[in-house]
């Protein structure tokens, strides 16, 4: 997945890495400042930020881990709608999407009220051939294994952090297996390393794959 | 043990229900009376964690990482005699060379971290294991399930820094027990999630296969 819009070139004002350092703007304030298509991910979920109480703080991370999800989910579901794929690249797409479909209903089970809508997504022509398929799920799983491994340690509370890390690993099957099926090595390096969540918005940013958000939702950032 | 289903004991080990800590003489016992006769020249596990309701703690990172430890030496051994008994060919042989060598890069970076309170790295016996090519499938599926297992069990016990050294790790033992499952022909990811197995039911299981001599 290739960094071809950042949030800075999104960003030129600054407003929305202004937001993301703090979890104190109300959630007017950083709607007025995050209009823009492809950065949208980062007005639904707050940047979790070191010092918060637990509870919101948890709340922020599982959205975050929520909208990787359902861009995963909706990105498997519509590679297969579009009987784009065949074979072995069929087979992973339709358990591997399952699973991410799983990860939704579990998340906003968890979540309940408090939990994000579902974005509007267009995945570009990532889902209408094998070969971009591929190379996008790839990209997908791997960033979910570190995005995860990179809020776990964040996590207050016991349960959710049990619930985050099982999905971890799983993330981590599904990259190795898309991996192999793409001709990469499944398991390229002994240690995998986690991700920030700035970093993750700006990768998931740079994709445009999602388009819009939608407005009524509880705002996890102010509790 | 070498011919028994290896999976049938970590079924076994996933259908119980969720145990209390127990204490390392009361795991012992239980390994003594449920698994005596199967261990058969194996030694039993001794230093495990007997975590589950305890807060985070250093020396509770010590027990839980000398415990990975083990499992990082079972894994990283297994990998190098399979390797040296010129058994494996083709996609089996590249896995066990990188796979090997991540087991002993994780062994080595527990080692450090662990500083002078690493565990000492036991004799295994691997039989025919690692010279057989159906008994290598199967025993690498089940040596990282249960390496993804054991860390995905501990992850709540350990103390952020040391959740954050296991998370590294965990995530390559998933992507190498999907890697081998999809060699052997079984489906990498079989479940939307990944239960960790308590200290007790990795330690059964692994008391159960023999591997471990002293």
């Amino acid at each position: 997945m290739a960094e071809e819009l950042t949030l800075e070139s999104v960003d030129e004002d600054g407003a929305l890495a202004e937001a993301l350092s703090t979890v104190s703007g109300t959630r007017a304030e950083l709607l007025r400042r995050v209009a823009l298509g492809g950065a949208a991910l980062l007005a639904v979920t707050a940047a979790p930020a070191s010092a918060a109480p637990s509870r919101s703080k948890d709340i922020a991370i599982l959205n975050y881990a929520l909208t990787l999800e359902y861009l995963q989910a909706a990105f498997y579901t519509e590679a297969l709608d579009l009987g784009s794929l065949h074979g072995a690249l069929e087979e992973q797409a339709r358990i591997v999407g399952a699973h991410e479909r799983g990860h939704v209903a579990a998340l906003r089970k968890t979540l309940g009220g408090a939990a994000v809508k579902r974005p509007k997504f267009n995945f570009r022509g990532s889902t209408e051939s094998p070969e971009a398929f591929r190379k996008t799920a790839v990209a997908f799983e791997d960033l979910a294994v570190a995005a995860y491994k990179g809020q776990a340690p964040n996590i207050q509370s016991k349960a959710y952090l049990m619930a985050a890390i099982s999905i971890h690993s799983v993330e981590a099957r599904h990259a190795a297996w898309i991996r192999r099926l793409a001709g990469s090595l499944p398991a390229a390096k002994p240690f995998d390393e986690p991700l920030s969540d700035t970093k993750v918005r700006r990768i998931v940013a740079s994709t445009r794959f999602i388009v819009q958000t939608q407005r009524k939702m509880h705002p996890p950032f102010t509790g | 043990m070498t011919d028994r289903v290896f999976l049938e004991i970590l079924d076994e080990a996933a259908a119980a229900p969720a145990e209390l800590p127990l204490s390392r003489a009361r795991l012992l016992e239980r390994a003594l009376i449920g698994g005596g006769a199967v261990i058969a020249g194996g030694v039993l596990l001794g230093g495990l964690p007997s975590t589950g309701s305890t807060a985070p703690s250093a020396s509770q990172d010590v027990e839980i990482l000398n415990f990975a430890l083990l499992i990082e030496y079972l894994q990283a051994s297994f990998y190098a005699e399979a390797l040296a008994k010129g058994a494996l060919r083709r996609e089996r042989r590249r896995f066990a060379r990188i796979v090997g060598s991540h087991e002993q890069a994780h062994a080595s970076l527990i080692d450090r971290t662990l500083a002078g309170k690493a565990r000492q790295k036991p004799r295994f016996d691997f039989s025919d294991t690692t010279s057989e090519q159906a008994k290598f499938d199967q025993t690498a599926v089940v040596l990282e399930e249960i390496g993804l297992a054991a860390y995905n069990g501990q992850a709540s016990n350990l103390t952020k820094a040391a959740l954050g050294t296991a998370a590294k790790i965990v995530s390559v033992e998933a992507r190498h027990a999907s890697w081998i499952r999809a060699i052997v022909g079984r489906v990498p990811a079989p479940d939307a999630t990944d239960q960790g197995k308590s200290a007790a039911q990795v330690s059964s299981a692994l008391n159960q296969t023999g591997f471990v001599r002293s």
